[in-house]
């Protein structure tokens, strides 16, 4: 910092306009009072609960009456569980689904919608298909999971009456009741749900994207590859870890469309953490389980979030 | 942090936590009631009487009930149970994993000296009152009364009398005819039997085939853990092997393995199926979505043990303001006239006596109903044992579906999570 000239200086009587106001109670720690709030929110909702469902998966517990002390029983139990390993099995497919798909096809959708359809059509067209792209993930959950199992359905199913009408009849299939399709099937829905998201993201951060590069690089004979490749995802890497990571929690946690579609079913095909963990609360009771898988879930998360934003941070240092 | 800011954040969190003062005070002029039938059923109907019959018994009393959903009062009852927020009545699934959890917990008032005061176990068949009563283990069969059912169910045959007639196949008396009914079907390149994989429908239908081999002794072991459950003995055996016999013949199609119940009843009201094997309960959608083809159902044939009992039940519990109130209106709905409502509505009202049913399919379940309770025929369901046994059971019937297990592997499926639970009740 540097020190200004003498003759610079305010006298006493005269104060710099530039001085900031003195506080009362003087310090940083004034400031604290407007954290209280979103603290005592964090506090009420995340940390507490959190803290209990850590206690909880220490203990057997119906859920009523008093929890018995059983240490790590539970863990134990956890990781010898086929049940489980299968359950994060899944979630691996999940992750293809509703974070690497919708981030790879979703830079491409975003760079048509900006350089082509924009300047080809108008910047009210991209917006248009943008918001078409963007319309699954607006809807609720039960309707177009309700929707996408009348789709899917083997029998008067939309997808196997138009594979019967085009001539494909011998590809159609129990989609969602049939072990050995329906976590490929239900990966399809999420990552038609999905797929708006990054669009979204991806064609705000494109206009972040300074046009002089592009303009040079054109006049350097640059494709049109070269020039989204090499200048363009660069351009949007916030964008797109922020995109990555958010989808990866995302499918860690998903729950909604598991119980509209399939339940876990059939025999466990589709079954996820979550879902796993829900069954052990309210229809096994056995709370302390439930707590134990819960548990495993948020740390594999917290972890998750962590390497993300330190390959992001190393990327951004480097 | 100054020591204002921090008697602010712990007041607030005190207040954030929900330590303040409660908000489920009761009120003497106000009956709180849950249950979760729908307006059109049989029981919505009735319980709707029954709450008009409460109110001009009981001036200046009224009834605050909410709908609930099945899933809601399942997944919440112990937690709200616990709270001030219960309410003073409210219907409650029967069975170990249901009502016995919650009595064991004590969270339900025991009701075994009203029943005797009032006559309600006089009422009701035997084998109705099983669902009633519940040990200090929460196993059902003995033990104090914590629920009163007030209407019965029981999974029956439904079929499609046109379908049955085009083909010449009359009613089939013994389980071999209605496999050569069947056979008549799938011969005729129809898949005889609506089946909803993906919940409780064919875990029914697997049960029905095991209870064809099966006593009231080995009911009462799996069910009420009166012994030791071997499920590699023969009337298992015979279930798994059957179905997965019965998807190979093309009985039941593979397709149905994620077919939810009521895409199954549909797909039977909509002329697709000529059979459709469930519960009691559609008789009313049968009654109301059935346009096009004459219908009836009868009893899965050959067996003296099937899927039924009393139905869901009034609970009171054992926080309840009101238990005086509530007691009244249980003793309402066991009332003459509000089980001919019942019976009229098409449900199978649990007294006996009572105005018979002016429509004859109704007619027909009920005596149907009256056959199996009168030979002691009601065996439960196959998912009461264990808490999260629904699950197992959609699961290992799902694998029979699929053929993705052997009836072998889904038998050792259907034995770990039981021996479990055995072991956590001491059973």
């Amino acid at each position: 910092m540097s020190v200004a000239p003498a003759v610079d200086r305010p006298s006493r009587a005269e104060p710099a306009r530039s001085a900031p106001p003195r506080r009362r109670g003087g310090g940083r720690g004034g400031y604290l009072v407007f954290l209280i709030p979103g603290a005592l929110l964090l506090l009420a909702v995340v940390i507490v609960p959190f803290a209990m469902n850590v206690g909880i998966s220490f203990t057997r517990w119906s859920g009523v009456g008093d929890p018995v002390w059983i240490g790590f029983e539970n863990y134990a139990k956890l990781f010898a569980d086929s049940a489980f390993w299968a359950s994060f099995r899944h979630n691996v497919g999940l992750i293809v689904a509703m974070a690497i798909l919708p981030t790879t096809a979703g830079l491409i959708v975003a760079a048509a919608l900006f350089d082509f359809v924009g300047k080809r059509f108008g910047p009210r067209a991209a917006s248009v298909l943008r918001a078409c792209v963007y319309l699954p993930q607006v809807l609720p959950i039960a309707v177009a999971g309700i929707v996408w199992s009348w789709i899917l359905a083997p029998q008067g199913g939309a997808l196997n009456a138009f594979l019967d009408a085009v001539g494909l009849g011998a590809l159609a299939q129990d989609w969602l009741g049939n072990p050995d399709i329906a976590l490929y099937s239900v990966m399809g829905v999420l990552a038609w749900i999905q797929l708006g998201y990054p669009v979204v993201i991806f064609m705000a951060g494109m206009q972040r994207v300074d046009p002089a590069l592009l303009e040079a690089a054109e006049l350097d004979g640059a494709s049109w590859w070269g020039r989204f490749w090499h200048v363009t995802v660069p351009g949007i890497r916030p964008e797109v870890f922020v995109v990555l990571l958010t989808c990866s929690i995302a499918a860690l946690k998903v729950f909604g469309p598991i119980y509209v579609l399939t339940r876990g079913g059939p025999a466990g095909a589709t079954n996820v953490p979550s879902y796993f963990s829900f069954q052990n609360f309210f229809e096994r009771t056995r709370v302390g389980y439930g707590a134990a898988i819960a548990t495993v879930l948020t740390v594999l998360i917290l972890l998750l979030t962590a390497f993300f934003l330190r390959v992001q941070n190393r990327r951004e240092d480097g | 942090m100054s020591t204002r800011v921090f008697a602010a954040l712990v007041v607030a969190l005190l207040t954030v936590s929900g330590c303040g003062g409660s908000s489920g005070d009761s009120d003497p002029k106000t009956l709180k009631l849950w249950h979760y039938e729908g307006p059109d059923s049989a029981m919505g109907k009735a319980w709707d009487a029954a709450i008009a019959k409460f109110e001009e018994k009981h001036p200046g009393v009224k009834v605050a009930f909410e709908e609930k959903g099945f899933e809601q009062i399942q997944k919440t009852a112990p937690m709200v149970l616990n709270s001030n927020e219960a309410p003073d009545i409210l219907e409650y699934n029967k069975g170990n994993a249901t009502t016995g959890l919650l009595s064991k917990q004590g969270l339900l008032a025991d009701l075994s000296e009203q029943v005797a005061s009032r006559g309600w176990d006089k009422l009701m068949a035997p084998n109705l009152k099983t669902t009633s009563q519940y040990d200090d283990r929460g196993v059902m069969g003995s033990g104090k009364w914590f629920g009163i059912p007030n209407y019965a169910e029981y999974v029956t045959v439904y079929y499609n009398k046109d379908m049955f007639a085009a083909r010449g196949i009359a009613v089939p008396k013994t389980l071999a005819e209605f496999t050569a009914a069947m056979d008549a079907f799938v011969a005729a390149g129809v898949t005889p039997l609506a089946v909803g994989g993906g919940e409780y429908p064919a875990q029914q239908v697997l049960y029905q085939l095991a209870l064809s081999k099966a006593d009231r002794a080995w009911v009462d072991r799996y069910q009420r853990y009166t012994g030791d459950v071997d499920f590699h003995d023969a009337a298992w055996t015979y279930g798994a092997t059957t179905f997965a016999d019965w998807v190979a013949k093309k009985y039941i199609s593979p397709e149905s393995s994620g077919v939810k119940a009521e895409d199954m009843g549909l797909s039977f009201i909509q002329g697709k199926f000529p059979i459709m094997v469930s519960g009691s309960w559609w008789q009313g959608r049968m009654t109301a979505g059935i346009k096009d083809f004459q219908w009836g159902s009868f009893l899965w044939p050959g067996n003296k043990l099937n899927a039924g009992s009393s139905g869901n039940q009034w609970v009171v519990p054992a926080g309840s303001k009101n238990k005086d109130l509530a007691y009244d209106f249980i003793d309402i709905t066991l009332s003459p006239e509000i089980q001919d409502v019942l019976r009229a509505a098409g449900g199978i009202p649990i007294s006996t006596g009572g105005t018979p049913s002016t429509d004859p399919a109704a007619k027909a379940l009920n005596d149907d109903f009256d056959t199996l309770a009168g030979n002691d025929g009601l065996a439960y369901y196959p998912d009461w044992p264990a808490p999260g046994y629904y699950d197992v059971m959609v699961s290992a019937t799902q694998k029979l579906i699929t053929g993705t297990a052997s009836p072998s592997q889904v038998l050792d499926e259907l034995a770990k999570p039981y021996a479990e639970n055995r072991a956590n009740i001491g059973g």
